[in-house]
């Protein structure tokens, strides 16, 4: 569960965040908004990298502000980002073990968290292939499963669907749906493709210029002509 | 084409995938290729040219720290062949003062210069690109003012070791070791342990972490990982590397020259690491060679062996344009293309 409370982040005199409010319970919830609407910035609060000058936010019990990025990720927050970020020179399993070289509690512990995230997103072939050598849709894979290593208790991810075709789309759908049950993680999902917001997402948090314009069950905040208008340009 | 079509990797090439990834598989390779150079010069070169390949298999350890540091973090160096001296510097003082086995002299060199590496990097270690190059060749700078005035110590029993134009006292070898040919087969040694080091590295926690920094920091950050405790420790290890070849070519020669550590050393180090290749170890044997024995080879011809700066400036532009993974890299990717020619002949 995430909490969030009179978030304002300021860039000079611009505001990408402000006064934002939410409380994120569902197990999968999606954060949608036009371009420039504060979504990036908000995970970027969440992941530590952006310092808000007011505001909380609570990771179940935990004051997330108060902790550096590294001890946010020791407290179970994980994220992707928009770009892919597999390192070519290392196999897929090494991109995996990276993580958990720092998450997991033990060596072995460590290893089978990545076996288990490597069958979870089905890469037990490639397992030992150079990032390089690797397609987008693996290397999207990958990303999902740097994320579910050390017992994660957040996930946020970052239009992880970006550049997969029609099919690749439908097994990633599959994979996000069994996140939360698997992992027993929540999921914090960022994606400008509305079907994918609309069969994976429970709740859906729409952002506008920083503000929040709709929270709440994803099929309502979708059918909302005020969403419509400013998200989907028609009302 | 479908996912699952695309998902799938030819059963010979998975099974090569998973014996290349056993740890000892590089290690092997990596003895196997040493051991083969050193048998070849070994028994073929002597006099002149074996003490040029000694120098060379020690400066490559050095140019294997050079890898480290730009190969995995995408960091500019450029105090490398400073470190080799303070090495150098620190193996021989520890010599003249208590004559202790040659292998805690060349370790002391190691250990020198790895805390003078740490101590000058900390300040720079958030610094990237330009900056750190800048800082780093401050050092090398600094370096080159320091020893013109100190000199490397030479059995004076002062502070500095130092007893001005008096006959210097030789660094003796391990006893073992003291033939030429003998001694190259030792150095040879110290180069594949410190090969073996960086891939253990490599292969390991650090050297992941270090790929991570180098692809994304805030990733990385994001991953959990201490990226200020990582590149301090790759400073460490790249500058006990440097120290030790430091220490290896005192025993080469007997002794230093303060002359031979300017800061250009430093660039030069960095050029011929950067077209040997600095992304897999066999770049850092290109490195050392290419750093001593083309020198060597224009003045064997009577040609000054300061010619061979332009060959490595033509060299850099040629590597950054068309090969920036160097010629280690080339000959990598020629390796890795015939192999997956195989295994598409085999499963087919």
């Amino acid at each position: 569960m995430i909490r969030i409370e009179n978030l304002t982040v300021a860039f000079g005199g611009v505001r990408p965040l402000d006064n934002l409010n939410a409380e994120l319970t569902a197990p999968i919830a999606g954060l949608i908004g036009p371009n420039g609407a504060g979504k990036t910035t908000l995970l970027n609060v969440l992941s530590g990298f952006v310092r808000p000058i007011s505001g909380t936010v609570v990771l179940d019990d935990i004051d997330l502000l108060a902790l550096s990025p590294i001890r946010r990720v020791a407290a179970g927050l994980r994220r992707t980002f928009q770009q892919e970020l597999v390192v070519d020179d290392l196999t897929l399993w090494e991109n995996i073990q990276a993580i958990a070289d720092h998450v997991s509690q033990t060596r072995r512990d460590g290893e089978q968290d990545v076996d288990r995230a490597i069958a979870f997103v089905g890469l037990q072939r490639q397992k030992h292939l150079p990032g390089r050598r690797a397609n987008l849709f693996e290397r999207r894979m990958v990303e999902i499963a740097k994320t579910l290593v050390g017992r994660p208790k957040v996930i946020l991810m970052d239009e992880p669907g970006a550049g997969l075709n029609e099919s690749e789309t439908e097994r990633l759908r599959e994979l996000l749906v069994a996140i939360p049950a698997e992992y027993d993680a929540q999921l914090v999902l960022i994606d400008h493709d509305a079907d994918l917001i609309a069969s994976v997402c429970v709740e859906t948090l729409v952002l506008d210029f920083g503000k929040r314009l709709a929270l709440g069950s994803t099929r309502t905040v979708l059918d909302d002509p005020i969403v419509r208008k400013a998200y989907l340009g028609n009302a | 084409m479908n996912t699952q079509d695309r998902l799938t990797v030819p059963a010979a090439e998975a099974a090569r995938l998973e014996r290349s990834r056993r740890p000892g598989f590089n290690l092997l390779t990596m003895a196997a290729v040493v051991a083969a150079l050193t048998i070849i010069i070994a028994t073929t070169a002597g006099g002149y040219w074996l003490e040029i390949f000694t120098a060379s298999f020690a400066v490559a350890l050095a140019a294997a720290g050079t890898g480290l540091l730009y190969g995995r973090l995408g960091l500019i160096s450029l105090c490398q062949y400073a470190l080799v001296g303070i090495g150098g510097w620190v193996s021989l003082r520890v010599y003249h003062a208590f004559h202790p086995p040659f292998e805690i002299c060349v370790l002391a060199g190691g250990l020198g210069a790895s805390v003078i590496g740490v101590l000058w990097g900390l300040p720079a270690i958030r610094m990237r690109g330009l900056y750190l190059a800048l800082a780093t060749l401050m050092l090398a700078g600094a370096f080159q003012v320091v020893i013109a005035n100190w000199s490397f110590p030479n059995g004076g029993t002062n502070f500095l070791g130092y007893m001005g134009d008096k006959p210097r006292v030789d660094m003796a070898r391990p006893p073992f070791a003291t033939a030429e040919a003998a001694y190259f087969v030792y150095v040879a040694v110290f180069l594949l342990l410190g090969l073996i080091l960086l891939e253990l590295h490599r292969q390991s926690k650090p050297g992941r972490a270090w790929a991570l920094i180098s692809r994304d920091e805030r990733m990385a950050a994001a991953s959990g990982v201490r990226i200020v405790f990582y590149k301090t420790w790759a400073f460490a290890l790249a500058g006990f590397l440097a120290g030790i070849a430091g220490g290896l070519l005192a025993g080469c020669y007997g002794g230093l020259d303060s002359g031979a550590f300017s800061a250009s050393q430093s660039i030069l180090l960095f050029a011929v690491s950067v077209i040997g290749g600095v992304f897999d170890w066999p770049g850092a044997i290109f490195a050392g060679l290419m750093f001593g024995v083309p020198p060597a080879f224009l003045n064997y011809l009577g040609v000054n062996g300061y010619l061979a700066t332009l060959l490595f400036g033509a060299g850099l532009i040629h590597a950054l344009i068309t090969a920036p993974t160097g010629v280690s890299g080339q000959v990598m990717g020629l390796i890795e293309r015939l192999r997956r020619r195989r295994d598409a002949g085999t499963s087919s």
